[in-house]
């Protein structure tokens, strides 16, 4: 059951596929680090894919792969058959820092990729003041930075990330530094935009409680090494509300993912 | 398994990647120290060979080689002066950074005193107070006196102002918690403040040494009669480069020494009283 | 603001009671002379001196000080995008920040004469260090957030450059152009000491000769002002910048 998942998406061509990858960083020197040792996964299509694990497990390296800021030692990451080899296009990226930049406005913070693309600015203006308004920043996009506060300018890294209307979307904790409210609210924030826009996504988190409310299927890592433990569906229908957090089965699913952590 | 398979299979490419890597970074190591190296050498060797071979004048630009020739024979004359200067310039250190420690913690008693002086003392931080040296001629003649009243005038400033920054530094939480436990006006002081202050104070000792060392060689620069300055301008209007050189050589020397002298201060008392850098 | 008050009052207090105590002592003019009578020597013969010399130290320094900004600004930059410029000179710059610079004054009078090349040269030498070290230090620090994030929409080296690392570093380069503005200014009046051809630091060693003290102090005073002035000069261009690039 655990694999079948897995295997399904594999048998149809992922959209992203992870094949056989081990990262190693610093090779032959006395700081050598094994950060992947063999990760195969393939994701369909328009699916939500946390991404558990203890700190050190290699999630945010794998992400990295994902995103072509990396390079696998060994293996491949493909998107829609094609090796990543740097950062591309049509995928979006957001980290636990929302590094917005100080001195632009919230606007011109979200219009940033388009700047360093080179495409055209003007194109994009509408794009951008939508993609805030959904995120309820519509009336700060003239703001700077420090007038917002830490979820809101989450949000503002929200919208860099989907101005380009990207397939795929990475996101590496970006809710890890907020306070519980407003993770909670940028949780349904999320699932909100997902429910409209049907990314493909890769999502990693520390929390059990966010990876299953989030997800369709959440993966678990293990370190030393890292490796796959666990990959399950998460069977709850979209749209989803905060309720299900206190069913049977959310409360299930959370246990047995945090049998599989505590196992690594 | 298919993991262990394919360790196997690729063990040999990770084997030389292993000794591509321990090769690379050991070369970086290396390259640290050469590359500095080899700048200095080439600057020498262009030197020696501009002068020797080249159509630079001897008189203008000694070969090195002279240079340190002039500076054995010497030696005895540069170091008497040497150690004169060295003293000066020590005496004026100790003697500010006496006065601006005093004076600091005088006008940090009274919030008002500090309003009126500290602004002041900024802006009294930003002017050229090197202009000031032909005064202190005015006033104290071309002695000895004069030149180590100017150093000590230069170097008072940077210790006063810093001190009382780092006075003013506490964390003001910190401030509470001792006012919460009770703790009287000299515990707060000598426990608090003071070990914050101290990297504020050693920062302005330090700037406090380059500029006594400063005042001093200007001083000896326009009114000596003795010291590495005096001989500076003694050999320039004698023409004798060398002995320029190996003066202002030696006095870089002295300076870098004095900077050192508080350095090292300053780790020593750090290790006792200070607070790990975070 | 009101910090500022006090100190602004006790600054003028201490003009006062200077002026009030030069009288009541009768405190020889040559020893200490009053405001009034320093800020007497601005008009006549010898305010025309101090105007003659004022242009030729304004210019050396101003100019100095922009030629060590430039030099900085290029050097600092070779050193972020390459690793050999940048470990080759390194030591070479902590070197001569840490070494009395103003020992070799007399080396650039011997090697460049005594007319304005030689002053303008001593000049640079003296604020280019502080300038290059501390935008090399701002380049390499921005935020490794920030990098990263530019590089994950696909930025080049040269847009990480221009987008990040320089905006990043823009307040470090201020706090070493501060240093710089000042140290071009020692550097121009030694040079002067030293040359004792034109300009204040010169008009204020003829002075000394003479034991005209007012007039010293009236060109020490010309001579504050001068660097304080360029030194404003640069703290405004901070508050216009920061007004582009505000935070960091």
């Amino acid at each position: 059951m655990s694999g079948s998942v897995a295997q399904l998406a594999e048998a149809s061509e992922p959209y992203l596929a992870v094949e056989s990858v081990q990262k190693v960083y610093n090779a032959g020197t006395s700081h050598e680090l094994e950060a992947v040792s063999d990760v195969s996964f393939g994701v369909p299509s328009g699916q939500f894919l946390s991404i558990l694990g203890p700190s050190g497990c290699g999630k945010s390296t794998l992400l990295m792969m994902a995103g072509g800021l990396e390079q696998p030692t060994r293996g491949a990451v493909r998107i829609a058959g094609a090796p990543v080899t740097g950062p591309r296009r049509s995928t979006g990226i957001m980290f636990q820092d929302p590094t917005l930049l100080p001195w632009k406005t919230v606007l011109e913070n979200v219009l940033f990729p388009i700047r360093i693309q080179r495409l055209p600015l003007k194109d994009y203006h509408q794009r951008a003041h939508e993609l805030l308004a959904m995120v309820g920043l519509g009336d700060f996009a003239n703001k700077k930075p420090h007038q917002l506060s830490g979820g809101m300018k989450q949000r503002a890294a929200i919208c860099r990330a989907l101005i380009t209307d990207p397939d795929l979307l990475l996101m590496d904790e970006p809710f890890s530094a907020l306070d519980a409210l407003t993770r909670d609210e940028l949780n349904d924030a999320l699932l909100d935009i997902w429910q409209r826009t049907r990314k493909t996504g890769i999502f990693i988190t520390h929390s059990i409680r966010e990876a299953v409310f989030l997800s369709d299927r959440v993966i678990v890592m293990d370190r030393r090494p890292s490796r796959i433990v666990d990959d399950i569906p998460i069977p709850f229908p979209r749209p989803r509300s905060m309720a299900i957090q206190d069913s049977k089965e959310f409360v299930d699913i959370c246990a047995h993912l945090r049998g599989k952590i505590a196992h690594a | 398994m298919p993991v262990a398979d394919t360790a196997r299979a690729d063990g040999r490419e990770t084997r030389s990647a292993f000794s591509r890597n321990a090769w690379r970074s050991g070369w970086l190591h290396l390259r640290r120290i050469l590359l500095p190296t080899l700048l200095g050498v080439a600057v020498l060797a262009l030197w020696h060979i501009a002068v020797t071979r080249g159509s630079v004048s001897p008189i203008i630009l000694p070969p090195p080689s002279r240079v340190l020739g002039t500076l054995w024979a010497n030696l005895p004359l540069l170091r008497e002066h040497g150690y004169y200067s060295a003293f000066e310039a020590l005496a004026a250190l100790a003697i500010s950074s006496a006065l601006g420690l005093l004076l600091a913690l005088v006008i940090s008693t009274s919030r008002v005193v500090r309003a009126a002086v500290y602004p002041n003392l900024l802006v009294f931080e930003l002017v050229p107070k090197i202009a000031l040296a032909p005064l202190f001629i005015i006033w104290v003649g071309t002695g000895s006196e004069s030149r180590l009243l100017f150093a000590t005038f230069l170097a008072f400033f940077p210790v006063l102002v810093a001190t009382l920054a780092g006075l003013r530094a506490t964390d003001p939480m910190l401030v509470r918690l001792c006012q919460a436990l009770g703790a009287s006006g000299w515990q707060t002081f000598s426990q608090l403040r003071l070990p914050y202050a101290l990297p504020y104070v050693f920062s302005g000792l330090k700037i406090a040494s380059v500029m006594a060392m400063i005042g001093i060689i200007v001083g000896e620069f326009i009114t000596g009669n003795q010291g590495l300055g005096y001989i500076t301008m003694f050999a320039a209007s004698n023409m004798e480069t060398s002995l320029m050189l190996a003066a202002i050589m030696l006095l870089c020397i002295v300076g870098v020494a004095l900077y050192g002298l508080v350095a090292v201060a300053e780790s020593l008392i750090n290790r006792r009283y200070g607070r790990p850098r975070s | 603001m009101r910090d500022n008050t006090i100190a602004g009052l006790a600054a003028i207090g201490v003009l006062i009671l200077w002026e009030a105590l030069t009288y009541a002592f009768q405190i020889p003019e040559l020893m200490l002379p009053a405001p009034s009578v320093i800020a007497g020597e601005f008009a006549g013969e010898s305010g025309r001196l101090i105007l003659a010399n004022t242009w030729p130290t304004a210019v050396q320094t101003v100019s100095g000080f922009a030629a060590a900004a430039l030099l900085g600004i290029v050097v600092a930059t070779a050193m972020v995008y390459s690793d050999i410029v940048r470990e080759t000179l390194y030591p070479y710059l902590v070197a001569f920040q840490v070494i009395p610079k103003i020992a070799l004054a007399p080396l650039f009078v011997l090697w460049l004469g005594i007319g304005f090349w030689s002053r303008f040269a001593f000049a640079t030498f003296m604020s280019f260090f502080p300038i290059v070290i501390a935008l090399a230090a701002g380049l390499k620090d921005a935020r490794p957030e920030a990098v990263r994030m530019c590089a994950a929409f696909g930025g080049t080296k040269a847009q990480i450059f221009s987008q990040i690392r320089f905006p990043y570093a823009v307040g470090y380069l201020f706090a070493g152009l501060k240093i710089g503005a000042t140290m071009s200014i020692i550097g121009v009046v030694i040079g002067e000491f030293i040359t004792a051809d034109r300009g204040l630091g010169y008009l204020i060693l003829w002075a000394t000769s003479r034991s005209d003290t007012p007039l010293v102090m009236a060109a020490i005073v010309v001579l504050c002002a001068l660097g304080l002035g360029i030194y404003g000069l640069v703290v405004l261009a901070e508050r216009m910048v920061n007004r582009v690039y505000a935070g960091g």
